[in-house]
This record gives C-alpha cells, sequence and structure tokens, in this order.
C-alpha cells in the first residue's frame, strides 16, 4: 500500500466514488467524485495537533464503533494517503455553526470548511474492480443476540479487541464489564452456509476463528477456548495441521455443531446451545464471551457498481468472471480481483490482483512502454 | 405420500446434519432419544419401514422452531406430517391424552342431526345468520366440558371476541353447521378426515354470504390459511386473525385502565407461521395504563407451550411448560396473555405442577381486552 501511495506514477485517488462510466472505442471515460475531507491533501501531513484538541466526536468504524473517535481523523493508523478527514455529519462547525478550532490550531493552514467535492473526467484503458467485503449483520439472526446480549461481538470487532493499536489495548476486556474474557465461544457459519442468507461458504471464518482462538491464549495463558462449526472448511496447504496445532498446543477445543441459541445468563455470561452431533447431545455452555464468524459478502455498493459498470455479477453482487479468464468480467477492460469475485484469503486475493494487473498491462504496455 | 417423496417435496436431502435444528427443538433439550436431525437422517439412511414404526415421531409438537433456523430450508414439520401419515396407514398412532376425549369431539360434531347452537356464545355478543364477516369459533365451547376444573373459559373467549367485532360495527354471522377445523387430526397425519372438515366448514361459512373469516384460534386460522387450500379448490374466503385486525383500530375502541403488568406468550401457529408478533402487542398495549414486560424469548424465537394435537404429554412436556411458566413469573407480570386457547389451557394444567416455581394469572388477550370494553375517550 505505502509503495502504490509512494510511486511516482501512480496517482492514488482514496475517498473517491465511480459516478459514471463511458466506453469510447476500447477505452473508457470515467466521472469520478472526489469527496472532499475538508482538508488540502498536498498541505496536511497528518501531524495529529488538530485530532488532540478537536471537541468533536463520533463512533469509529474502523473499530467497529467500539470506540469513539474525533470528528476530524485519520480512517486508521496505516491509512494511505496519511492526511486528516473532517466528518461533516459529527463535526461541531458544520452541525452548529462554530468552533473552528482544527482551523486556529493547524499551522500548515491544512483546513478548508468551503472545500467542495471535485468532479474528475478520466481517461483509461483499463479498470480493475477490487472493492473488497463486507460484513453480514448478525442482528436478523435474533436467535444469536447480537445487539441485545453485549458479551456477544462479531469476528471483527474481536479482532479490534485482540489488537494491540485497539481500544483496548490488545487485552481480551469484555464489551459488558471490562473483565478479561477467558472463556471464549467462537460460533462459524452466521449467515453462510445458509440458504436464507448467503449460501455460499465464506472461506475464511474456520482459519480465522483458529488463529483468534490461538491468539487468545498466547495473550492469556488461562483462556480456553471452543469452536464450534458446521464442518471445519480448512482446506489449503498447512491449514489442516495448524488446526490440528491449536488443539495440541493452544487447547482449542472444537465442537461439532452450528450453535441453535445464545442466552444471556448470569453475570453477563453468555450461554450457548448445540446439538453436539458427535455425542448426539443438546447441550449449553457457559462462556464469557461470544464471536460470531459472521459471512462475508460482496461490500454494500457493489451491485450498484456492477451496473454502473455494466459487468455481470450474481444476486449477492459477486463479480462474475469465467473459470477460464478468471481475472476478466462480461466487459473487455474491466478487470475483477479478490472478494469482490467471490470468498478467497489474502494470499489469494493477492495473487488475483497481480493476474488483474497483468491483464491490465497487457492493454496498456505499448502505449505506456513499460 | 411415500417417505421417500417426503424427502423431495420437503428438500430434507438438503440437510447438511449441522444439529441446529435439534439444539432449538424444545423437546430434545429434555430427551436425548428425540432429534429432529436424526429423524432425517434416519430416513434418509434406513428403508420406510424402519422409521414409520419409530415411537420418537409422535414427539414433535410441530412448533416450526427447526424449520425457522435451518440453513438449508427444511421443511421439518412438513416432513414429521408426511411420517405420521405413512404411520398411520401403517397402524400406528401416538399416545392420545385425557383418554381420547378430545378426537372424540370431533366425532360427536360429525353425529348426524349435531348443531351447535349460536347461544354458545353468551350474553351480548350479537350475531347474525348472514353477514359479509364471519366468526370461527372453532372448538372454543367444547373445550370447556374438559377443562373448565382448570378455570378455562373458553365460551368468554368467543364471547369477548365478538363482542370486539361489534365494538368495530361488525356484527358477524355464525353457523350451527360449522365444525372442527381439523388441525389436530391435520398434524397427526389425518388426511380424508381434514378433508371433510374442511368442506363442511367452507360450505358452511359460504351458506351465510359471508367473504371474510376471522378467527380467535391461531390453529383454526392456520388450517384455513395454509393447509384447505390443498383440500377445497377456489375457497374464496379472506381470513383474518382477530387481534391482526383489532391492531389497527384499537383507537376506535374506547377501554378502561388496567394497572397491571401482563407479560405476553406468543402461539408458535402466530408468530412463527404468520409473523404475527407485534399486532398483538399493539392491541395490548391500547389499553391505558397496562404495563408489558417481555420474555427473553419472544417473538419467532418463543418457546412453544409445549404440547401440540392432545398426542404425547410426558414429563417432557411438563418440562418445557414448566420452563416457559418460570419464564413468565420471572418477569414480574401479574398476567400471562396469549391468543391461542391450547397454550391457555396447556399453561395452566402446568401451573400445577410442583416444579412451577410461582403462580401467574393466564389469559387470553381478546378477554383482557374485552373485560376493559366500555371506558370513556382516551385523552380525556
Amino acid at each position: 500500500m505505502l509503495d502504490a501511495g509512494r510511486h511516482p506514477r501512480v496517482e492514488l485517488l482514496a475517498y473517491s466514488e465511480i459516478e459514471g462510466l463511458k466506453r469510447k472505442g476500447g477505452k473508457f471515460s470515467l466521472k469520478v467524485r472526489k469527496r472532499t475531507r475538508y482538508v488540502d491533501e498536498e498541505i496536511c501531513n497528518a501531524c495529529g495537533d488538530c485530532v488532540s484538541k478537536c471537541p468533536g466526536k463520533a463512533p469509529d468504524a474502523f473499530d467497529m464503533d467500539l470506540r469513539k473517535r474525533k470528528a476530524i481523523y485519520l480512517y486508521f493508523s496505516q491509512g494511505i494517503p496519511a492526511v486528516m478527514t473532517i466528518d461533516s455529519d459529527h463535526c461541531i462547525y458544520f452541525t452548529k455553526g462554530k468552533c473552528g478550532v482544527c482551523k486556529k490550531i493547524c499551522d500548515k493552514g491544512a483546513i478548508d470548511y468551503e472545500m467542495k467535492d471535485k468532479i474528475l473526467a478520466l481517461d483509461v484503458d483499463a479498470v480493475i474492480v477490487a472493492t473488497g467485503l463486507d460484513i453480514f449483520d448478525p442482528t436478523a439472526l435474533t436467535h444469536y443476540g447480537f445487539g441485545k446480549i453485549q458479551n456477544v461481538i462479531t469476528g471483527l470487532q474481536y479482532e479490534r479487541l485482540i489488537n494491540a493499536t485497539g481500544p483496548t489495548g490488545g487485552h481480551l476486556h469484555r464489551p459488558s464489564d471490562g473483565k478479561l474474557a477467558k472463556k471464549v465461544a467462537y460460533v462459524q457459519c452466521v449467515g453462510s452456509r445458509d440458504l436464507n442468507n448467503c449460501a455460499y461458504c465464506s472461506s475464511v471464518c474456520c482459519m480465522y476463528s483458529i488463529k483468534d482462538a490461538m491468539l487468545a491464549r498466547e495473550h492469556d495463558p488461562e483462556s480456553v477456548s471452543y469452536v464450534f462449526h458446521t464442518d471445519l472448511r480448512n482446506v489449503g496447504k498447512g491449514f489442516q495441521k495448524y488446526e490440528k496445532r491449536a488443539a495440541e498446543e493452544y487447547g482449542v477445543q472444537y465442537i461439532r455443531g452450528r450453535v441453535a441459541e445464545i442466552e444471556d445468563g448470569p453475570n453477563g455470561n453468555p450461554i450457548v446451545w448445540y446439538e453436539d452431533t458427535r455425542k448426539r447431545k443438546v447441550e449449553s455452555l457457559e462462556t464469557e464471551m461470544v464471536v460470531l464468524a459472521t459471512a462475508a459478502m460482496p461490500s454494500r455498493g457493489a451491485l450498484g457498481l456492477a451496473k454502473l459498470l455494466r459487468i455481470k455479477a450474481d444476486k449477492y453482487g459477486f463479480i462474475l468472471c469465467p473459470p477460464e479468464q478468471p481475472a476478466d468480467t462480461s466487459v473487455a477492460g474491466i478487470f475483477a480481483c479478490g472478494f469482490c469475485k467471490g470468498p478467497c484469503d489474502i494470499p489469494e486475493a493477492v495473487s488475483q490482483a497481480s493476474a488483474a494487473a497483468e491483464r491490465a498491462a497487457a492493454r496498456i504496455y505499448e502505449e505506456v512502454g513499460v | 405420500m411415500s417417505l421417500r417423496a417426503a424427502v423431495d417435496k420437503t428438500k430434507a436431502y438438503l440437510c447438511l446434519e449441522c444439529g441446529i435444528c435439534t439444539g432449538s427443538c424444545p423437546v430434545s433439550r429434555h430427551r436425548d432419544a428425540y432429534s429432529p436431525r436424526l429423524t432425517v437422517e434416519k430416513a434418509l439412511l434406513f428403508s420406510e419401514d424402519e422409521s414409520v414404526h419409530d415411537p420418537e415421531m409422535w414427539s414433535c409438537l410441530t412448533c416450526g422452531t427447526c424449520d425457522l433456523r435451518c440453513p438449508s430450508t427444511v421443511d421439518f414439520t412438513g416432513f414429521m406430517r408426511s411420517m405420521r401419515e405413512r404411520a398411520r396407514q401403517v397402524g400406528e398412532s401416538g399416545v392420545c391424552t385425557h383418554a381420547d376425549t378430545l378426537a372424540a369431539l370431533i366425532d360427536l360434531q360429525r353425529m348426524p342431526g349435531f348443531r351447535r347452537q349460536a347461544s354458545w356464545l353468551g350474553r351480548g355478543a350479537k350475531t347474525r345468520s348472514r353477514s359479509s364477516t364471519y366468526y370461527f369459533g372453532g372448538c372454543l365451547p367444547f373445550l370447556d366440558v374438559v377443562f373448565k376444573e382448570i378455570g378455562f373459559d373458553g365460551r368468554g373467549i368467543g364471547n369477548s371476541s365478538v363482542r370486539l367485532l361489534n365494538q368495530l360495527g361488525i356484527i358477524p354471522a355464525v353457523s350451527e353447521g360449522e365444525v372442527c377445523c381439523g388441525h389436530d387430526e391435520y398434524w397427526t397425519g389425518g388426511g380424508d378426515l381434514v378433508k371433510e372438515l374442511a368442506k363442511r366448514n367452507v360450505a358452511a361459512i359460504k351458506k351465510t354470504g359471508a367473504k371474510r373469516v376471522v378467527f380467535s384460534c391461531p390453529e383454526c386460522y392456520h388450517m384455513f390459511k395454509h393447509v384447505y387450500s390443498e383440500f377445497v379448490r377456489g375457497m374464496g374466503l379472506e381470513v383474518v386473525f382477530l387481534l391482526d385486525l383489532l391492531s389497527e383500530k384499537m383507537g376506535d375502541i374506547r377501554l378502561n385502565s388496567r394497572k397491571t403488568k401482563v407479560t405476553y406468550h406468543d402461539p408458535c401457529r402466530l408468530a412463527k407461521s404468520d409473523d404475527i408478533i407485534e399486532e398483538p402487542r399493539n392491541v395490548l398495549k391500547s389499553i391505558p395504563d397496562l404495563e408489558l414486560a417481555e420474555m427473553t424469548r419472544r417473538g419467532k424465537d418463543a418457546l412453544c407451550c409445549g404440547s401440540s394435537n392432545w398426542v404425547s404429554c410426558s414429563r417432557v412436556n411438563k418440562k418445557i411448560q414448566v420452563e416457559r411458566l418460570d419464564e413468565a413469573i420471572s418477569t414480574g407480570a401479574q398476567v400471562l396473555v396469549t391468543a391461542c386457547p391450547k397454550c391457555n389451557i396447556h399453561l395452566r394444567c402446568a401451573l400445577r405442577d410442583e416444579d412451577c416455581s410461582g403462580q401467574i394469572e393466564i389469559t387470553d388477550a381478546v378477554t383482557l381486552v374485552a373485560g376493559s370494553l366500555g371506558g370513556k375517550k382516551r385523552g380525556r
């Protein structure tokens, strides 16, 4: 990411959206809305003076709403380009008409409340769609109590909790009372492999849940983890070995059975109800925190983008590419890679990205002369 | 239908054996021998002969919790019904409760010359022999014969229902020719008898000139809405659940204040199969000063009242009922309101169980609302 940001021949248009596409011969002309940050990207060097003084607060989307950020903010610490953005929905200057603290404090003069969105016209030879994923909202599965039982969280929320830069500094302080969660259940297939929601397997949850469980033990030798699964679908080189290592060295326990219900138990402890299909017995387990491995789905805007680009997508919004040309969409010159075209893990997404880049390069190399 | 055909029709072949059905089943929690997952698995693996003699098939409450949660959309209750149909053909049956008296009520209603009288509805309930709306009372008057001793008042539910309709300016028709809706017979695998009952009911209702049928029993409503089309072609009747109808019109009805804390138990046929969840609650909330406390398991996640179709009432069923009563009592409510006469009866019965943690008054939503009738206009 950093390499792309520094490359002399790469221009990054982050915080921007495609609003129109016209085909001209083999080329495309794009209409791009570059949204205003109210901060001059050329001047701002993300020193953070404005953030420390800003009085406006908003839920931090990057931290999965587990903490608040300021109204002027950096999306996340390694984000490219490293410039601040004002969230005008929560900024006191925009909502109440007075404040202006960030403008006063910025000695570089990067703040500009009058800055407008810019519409750019770009003529390009190729387009690569790499819009990634969003997660399924588990609130609809009322039997899991997400949103009602405080200590039932999603895998991404867990990822922020266990992360050293996250809201709890990498310790598993659970949401209800800040107590360290030592007995954690990981629930697989929440919305995935479910004909009522996402019929497909999200393909990454078994592995990341096992990783999460191992991390919990690394952070706290007393931690105990239970992974409730339909089937463990760890299909990749070394994955089976990883699964076994988690059980043998990290005490991760695998229970076969899709969780039926999560009940709000005493002291904020969620109680998991399930059938252990190996024992053929319905059981319950009191835990200190439950992590839901929610289905991964194409980004919320994927279907709209597919329509705008006139490329084919399935009902979920996954971009369709033929198996024999896995980087090519239904329109010549538009390519796709990563989770936007189907469930895949990081190494696979990276190789797909290389493929898409190659396919795009083939269209322009004569002109550019690389 | 052969079991093979039932597997195809209910998509049982899509089963992933994930176990969410068994984990969700109110019966399986108390009885290891019964498992929806294993029932399907056995039917897929073994011959029909082995499956149809399995006594566990009569343990299913047909509450539909498994159907709702199944990620493969298997219609398990439909599968169970087909299996029971086959079982009955080879002479099997569930153990009938109350010495089979309740099934005998159907035979009673089918006896030549049998007529139910409109007077069962009691005082103050205005009905006509012809009207565009029909009120279907079902088994209410007959249930009183058996369950009066536990304080169940079916006639009162009928009376309240008609009086509430009267408040909306509707004078419904009722008929002497009405018979049992056939719900229990259908869900225990019956066919021909259900067809006969369906035809008789539809004919009796059509004779009154009605275009719309209003129900106070979720099971009768369920039969008319989802099952009768299987037996009666082009029924041409609009079916409405009374509380659903009332929920939009409560502003027109004057009610007295009632300072009580109540909790509402969702009947399976209403919440799980027809999504009628908020409507009964809205009706209750329109009673001035009434406080509604919710149980944690509500709506589609509500626990079944624990018994169904008047078959297989065992310790397991009592345990489920007591579990539900305890949940209701723990809300601190004085009254447990339900919208199904059957839930009403089953829960009342379990109140006498020695394991029950306390006592709570049980009533039907229509009885409660009608009890507040005659008040001054709200806001005054």
